[in-house]
């Protein structure tokens, strides 16, 4: 294996000088977005991308993350990192238990069942007012509380600046983390199952199991994503969790490599900066999302991993 | 049909593998009828017959990719009916498929490494950030996962896709991914279709030191040189029943079997 480290290195330092060349307060909200989307990115490849799963369900553990992070904190006085703690577990629960119930289900039928609980969780959120607001929304929603060790460190989250570097910190880790998953044996499994499920389980793999861990720790990354998204905007509504938000997340995955590590990353980065560049009419955003998908789907199905790749080789079959 | 039980129980001690009156239907194909075997621990074991005779679908009934309808099955002397297959690998049996099933996007040490995944010992936390135990574990496998690609003479090959490769070394690459759970039992599917001759001499060398490893091995195969030279014992099926058990002489000595073969591989 190439050693990482340098990788790591140039990570850190581009995450440290975003900022600073996006300097306006309205470019740093889109880079914390961007690195959420990172995440949500992250997540869904690990499901589909890895051990093959069509799931169209990642905007309910979105959701799932962002509402009960604000009500344990609004509505029962819970500090904010234990709430947090407390959704990410909720969010994989609950991606566990789907994905357990959906087991015998394959292709078309597992994207129904996955596409039904984000509506089903959409649809909760709006009605269940008394622990959700429903439409009307909650609002004041505060950043995550300031880190203070007396005399050492005061770190305070109420700028978007270190807004973005604390979810674009956390995304670096859950990279890590599941670049490290990827490459082990759990990996191996993973990529097995999406292979061939027989032949999978003529090697001793319980390809159910295998699934709902996937699954669940996919959702618990959606989770951990929706945790950042109402201390950002200060504002939760059902809204922001339409099923919808499943097809983005499927765009950036798609448009950027399945099943690669870096290419969910790239997709995802592309995609939110791209129809803010191409700013104007309002529904702009998803235009760009479906014409993108489309173009990839058909022209290059390896994503824009794959179109780097297919660069490189030309540039370097050029040379003597 | 209890006949042959007895006899090959008797011609080469304690059975490894043991199966009393299998059935599988499929709608109003009876694939397997009444079958009942002994496999002797650490022989080369195989089942012959026809096409459509029901040698994959008994295969398949002992390496549980299917249940039986009815009968009885045991390794060892653990019942195995009702337990699906990834536990029974467990246990010790793999099996190649006569239709290939490799991991065909994976390169061909990725889908040998897949075939360890019983045998890791991990603590789950070093899967998320490796330490001692993980890279240990990784050494471990790399190494006997090439030792295991040169064993079917693919070293050179190891970061090729799977699917690239031509189909007999497909199915050599299928036998290494089955070695690698390190079975007590291994079942083959016709390993020597689509073989060339160099192809099925090193398949035959490679059978028999498996079994001189003290692996047992039931081989379905239609090549009859290969059967002829390598099986200790031959089971003859033909329309899903049993025909004829013993050794490899006396089942191409017997009319039952030529009839059965129209005379066609004995004539
Ligand atoms: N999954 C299945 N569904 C329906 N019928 C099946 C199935 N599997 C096998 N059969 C039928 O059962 C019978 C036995 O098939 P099987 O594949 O076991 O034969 P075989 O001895 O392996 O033949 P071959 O030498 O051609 O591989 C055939 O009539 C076949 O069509
Ligand atoms: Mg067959």
């Amino acid at each position: 294996m190439a050693p990482r480290w340098p990788w790591i290195l140039v990570a850190v330092a581009v995450i440290a000088l975003l900022p600073h060349l996006l300097g306006t307060p309205y470019w740093r909200g889109i880079l914390v977005i961007c690195a959420m989307n990172v995440m949500l990115a992250l997540s869904l490849n690990l499901i589909l991308g890895y051990t093959g799963q069509l799931n169209l369900g990642q905007s309910g553990f979105f959701a799932v993350g962002a509402y009960v992070t604000t009500v344990l904190v609004k509505s029962f006085g819970w500090g904010f990192w234990p709430a947090a703690l407390a959704a990410v577990a909720a969010a994989g629960t609950l991606g566990l238990l789907l994905a357990l119930f959906a087991v015998r289900l394959r292709g078309h039928y597992l994207a129904i069942a996955s596409l039904g609980f984000a509506v089903i969780t959409y649809q909760v959120l709006v009605n269940w007012e008394s622990m959700t607001e429903g439409v009307r929304g909650i609002y004041a929603i505060r950043p995550p509380p300031p880190i203070r060790i007396d005399g050492l460190v005061d770190i305070s989250f109420s700028s978007p600046m270190m807004l973005f570097y604390l979810v674009a910190g956390i995304a670096l880790l859950v990279y890590l983390a599941l670049d490290n998953v990827v490459r082990s044996p759990i990996g191996e499994t993973l990529r097995a199952i999406r292979e061939d499920e027989v032949s999978a389980a003529s090697l001793g793999i319980d390809a159910a199991r295998w699934k709902a861990f996937a699954f669940g720790l996919g959702a618990a990354v959606a989770g951990l994503a929706g945790c950042f998204y109402p201390s950002f905007v200060g504002t939760l509504v059902p809204g922001a969790f339409n099923i919808v938000e499943s097809f983005t997340m499927l765009a950036m995955v798609i448009v950027g490599g399945l099943g690669t590590m870096i290419g969910p990353v790239i997709g995802a980065v592309v995609l939110t900066f791209l129809p803010e560049l191409l700013r104007g009419v309002g529904e702009l955003r998803l235009l760009v999302y479906g014409l993108a998908l489309t173009l990839v789907v058909l022209f290059m199905p390896g994503g824009l991993v794959q179109a780097w790749q297919l660069l490189r080789a030309r540039f370097a079959g050029g040379r003597p | 049909m209890s006949g042959n039980l007895a006899s090959a129980s008797l011609a080469a001690g304690p059975a490894l593998l043991q199966a009393q009156g299998l059935h599988k239907s499929f709608g109003g194909v009876r694939a397997v009828q009444d079958i009942s075997l002994a496999v002797p621990a650490g022989a080369i074991f195989a089942v012959i017959g026809p096409n459509g005779a029901g040698k994959s679908t008994l295969l398949n009934l002992l390496s549980g990719t299917y249940q039986p309808n009815a009968g009885t099955l045991a390794f060892a002397g653990r019942g195995l009916v009702g337990m699906p297959a990834h536990k029974r690998v467990r246990l010790g049996i793999a099996r190649t498929f006569q239709k290939i099933r490799l991991f065909k996007q994976l390169t061909l040490l990725e889908n040998v490494l897949a075939g360890f995944h019983i045998h890791h010992d991990v603590p789950a936390w070093q899967y998320f950030l490796p330490a001692g135990a993980f890279w240990r574990d990784f050494r471990r496998c790399r190494e006997e996962a090439r030792a295991l690609l040169d064993f079917v003479g693919l070293a050179d090959e190891a970061q090729k896709r799977a699917g690239a490769l031509p189909y007999g070394r497909q199915r050599m690459l299928e036998i290494a991914r089955a070695m690698a759970t390190r079975p007590k039992l291994l079942m083959l599917d016709e390993p020597a279709a689509g073989l060339n001759a160099a192809e099925v001499a090193l398949l035959l060398d490679r059978l028999q030191q498996i079994r001189a490893r003290g692996i047992t091995v039931i081989v379905v195969e239609h090549n009859m040189d290969l059967v002829m030279n390598v099986a200790d014992r031959v089971f003859v099926m033909d329309h899903g029943e049993y025909l004829f058990e013993g050794a490899p002489r006396e089942v191409q000595a017997n009319p039952r079997v030529i009839a059965a073969y129209l005379g066609g591989e004995f004539a």
